[in-house]
């Protein structure tokens, strides 16, 4: 086994400097010292330009802001038309076509959709599994159905003509759609303004318009043609020049831009801090006023409520207790502050007021005018017939009375015809209507009756039911009476059974009355009862089979 | 040039919710830079010296280095072993022969994900495709004597301090 001769650890330099053998391009040795000077704002860095002395004119590095803003420029090159023809996407025109203000003055930077500052946290399934931000332009996979920003998923594309997630293969043209859905949810992201120094939020779909052509720090390209740095908005008027000249710093004497000037006197600028007379604190020079209106806890200021009584001075930080408590003229003050706050309020409802009134008062003038013109006209048109009026039942609808008065129609014939088929059409109306409610009365009527001629048959069917019996009752007893005369039995076998059994009367007569029957006319079928050593069954129990032939 | 916020993502993710038995940290002055220490997998050659009382006597952990170039992710971290490993597909400058290091790389993988095929690796060493021909070869002829390399190449260089 060979000896290896790796790198000791801790010491990665020694391994590294064998390793560009392969990786020429991309040797570690080379990107550190790059992205040293790459990392302007990110990170404790030793050599900031206040401790090295100023270099002349445009060696020096500008300062951080403007790093960032020059930037992007590189980041506008990649070209996403290609995307934008297959996709058709209406947010990437925001960022790709749009490149001139309002004004059309200069280019605007470009908003870089992934450093944007979202106001709350973004959901994960938002995010982008490339870039890990938000989505911008979203297009779904096809095959796969992974979502990817559009800018993301092309340059990936472009390196490995597969899905970066399952390795699938695809194509722009087939296999890449857009993924409407969550569009809307992108949209409605609330959003910070990428400028430095507008706090403006809004909903993302909203920004590209507020960015392009409303906020004043926009980065646009300088005014001067020789110069191609960003400068805010706001500063880039072509009567100020270009603020990207490197100056003498008047205090220290360092090379600076003038856009960078506020930022070197409040950050970096040594020679240029003084100290306030009175408070004895080092403050930047020129924000010295600022300091004695505003801050400087010595200077003599006077009470807040002076104007309503107070007449106490003292140096602010005492002032500033007083006021808080002890002042008496607190009270009155906030009242009286209240009270200037109100009369303000009424002041401009006074005025919205009567601006309301003369709008009235003008439309109020139109109308009658209008209609002192109508009248006129229906005047001329027939000398013979009286000024039309709509009449009572003619004004009964009130649309029709409007559309009346307000001119639709332009003389009392045409109106008299509009209401003669409004009037036909109702009719026509009432006419289906009065057909659909006959068809429906004819079929509850016919269901009705269905049932109750269902009844009435059954009704019927007993009756005769009830009809055979007594006919057959009355066989029975005329066959007894026969009997009787026969065998010269005296008194009726029916109330002598009836008084013996002391039950319901007519069932137990009738049975009593079959078996005497039974007895005489052994062939007849309730014979088997008395026969049988069954109780006797109640005529009712039998109905079907018992009912004797007639 | 500013960082992405991927990368920024990335190492607050891997600071906050590190992997078990895996550390990534940036450098203070190169946040693209990252030291990063592996644990040996359980039951490989590079675990370390397993004790029945506490787990580990004590641990293999390997050191690497990782650098995320400026095109990241479009293309994949650099990454090497700084610690002396006999395994087939480790050379002796610490380079690594691994698909998604190189071929196979997708910008949807992340430091975490590769990180984590690193470990693997470690558990799975793969002497079919070597990038150490001399380690393979005796993998290949006697398992059981490259094993007992690893373990002791392990004990000698990737024992904690």
């Amino acid at each position: 086994m060979p000896p290896l001769n790796a790198p000791e650890e801790g010491v990665p330099a020694a391994g590294l400097a064998s390793w560009q053998q392969d990786n020429s391009s991309t040797s570690y040795a080379s990107y550190a010292p790059n992205m040293l000077s790459e990392l302007p704002e990110l990170g404790p860095l030793p050599e900031t330009p206040t401790s090295s002395p100023p270099a002349p004119g445009p060696l020096l590095s500008p300062p951080a802001s403007f790093m960032r803003t020059t930037r992007p420029r590189r980041f506008s090159n990649i070209s996403i038309s290609s995307v934008a023809a297959t996709v058709g996407s209406e947010t990437q025109s925001a960022c790709v076509g749009s490149t001139r203000d309002l004004t059309g003055r200069s280019p605007v930077l470009l908003i870089n959709y992934q450093e944007l500052q979202y106001e709350s946290e973004v959901d994960k399934s938002l995010e982008c599994p490339i870039c890990r931000t938000p989505f911008h332009a979203p297009i779904t996979t096809k095959p796969c159905g992974h979502t990817f920003c559009s800018e993301c998923l092309l340059r990936a594309h472009q390196l490995r003509p597969v899905c970066p997630i399952d390795r699938r293969p695809l194509d722009v043209e087939r296999d890449f759609c857009k993924a409407r859905v969550i569009h809307d949810q992108l949209d409605r992201l609330r959003v910070k303004c990428p400028s430095q120094g507008c706090g403006h939020v809004c909903a993302r779909e909203l920004l590209a318009v507020h960015y392009e052509r409303y906020c004043e720090y926009t980065p646009v390209l300088c005014p001067d043609n020789s110069c191609d740095l960003w400068i805010a908005r706001q500063d880039a008027a072509p009567d100020k020049g270009c603020l990207h000249k490197y100056t003498p710093c008047q205090y220290c004497s360092k090379q600076v831009m003038k856009a960078g000037l506020e930022e070197h006197y409040d950050r970096e600028c040594s020679g240029n801090t003084v100290k306030c007379a009175q408070c004895d604190s080092s403050v930047v020079q020129h924000r010295m006023e600022n300091h004695v209106a505003n801050d400087c806890p010595s200077t003599v200021v006077l009470c807040k409520w002076n104007k309503y009584g107070c007449g106490k001075s003292a140096p602010r930080h005492d002032v500033q207790a007083h006021e808080k408590k002890p002042c008496i003229y607190q009270a009155i003050g906030r009242l009286a502050q209240d009270r200037e706050d109100d009369r303000l309020i009424i002041s401009e409802l006074k005025v919205r007021l009567s601006a309301a009134e003369g709008r009235l008062r003008v439309a109020e003038q139109e109308k009658t005018e209008r209609r002192e013109r109508k009248r006129r006209q229906a005047g001329n048109t027939n000398n013979t017939m009286p000024p039309f009026v709509p009449d009572l039942n003619l004004s009964n609808s009130p649309r029709a009375a409007a559309s009346y008065n307000n001119g639709t129609l332009d003389s009392p014939e045409d109106y008299m015809l509009a209401q003669f088929e409004r009037m036909e059409t109702q009719m026509e109306d009432l006419r289906k209507n009065i057909h659909e409610l006959d068809g429906l009365h004819s079929m509850r009527l016919l269901n009705d009756t269905m049932r109750l001629n269902e009844q009435i048959a059954e009704l019927g069917s007993k009756v005769g039911v009830i009809g055979m019996h007594t006919t057959w009752l009355m066989n029975v007893q005329r066959q007894s009476r026969g009997q009787q005369r026969a065998g010269g039995v005296v008194g009726s076998p029916l109330s002598s059974l009836a008084s013996s059994s002391g039950g319901p009367g007519t069932t137990n007569s009738a049975t009593g009355s079959v078996t005497n029957a039974a007895r005489n006319a052994p062939d007849n079928e309730g014979g088997r009862y008395y026969n049988s050593s069954l109780p006797l069954r109640r005529n009712s129990d039998g109905r079907g089979e018992n009912p004797p032939r007639l | 040039m500013a960082l992405p916020k991927r990368i920024i993502k990335e190492t607050e993710r891997l600071l906050a919710e590190p992997v078990p038995g895996i550390s990534a940290v940036p450098h203070e002055d190169n946040l693209r830079y990252f030291d990063v220490e592996i644990h040996g997998p359980s039951q490989s050659p590079y675990e370390g010296e397993v004790h029945f009382a506490v787990r580990y006597r004590w641990r293999g952990i390997f050191k690497l280095e990782l650098f995320l170039p400026d095109d990241y992710p479009m293309t994949p971290p650099k990454i090497r072993f700084l610690t002396k490993i006999f395994h087939p597909n480790v050379d002796k400058l610490g380079r690594i022969c691994l698909d998604v290091l190189k071929n196979n790389w997708s910008p949807a993988l992340q430091i975490r994900t590769i990180l984590l095929s690193i470990q693997a690796l470690l558990g799975a060493p793969n002497p079919d495709d070597p990038l150490a021909p001399d380690v393979a070869k005796s993998w290949k002829e006697n398992e059981q004597a490259a094993i007992a390399t690893a373990r002791e190449w392990t004990q000698k260089h990737a024992v904690p301090n």
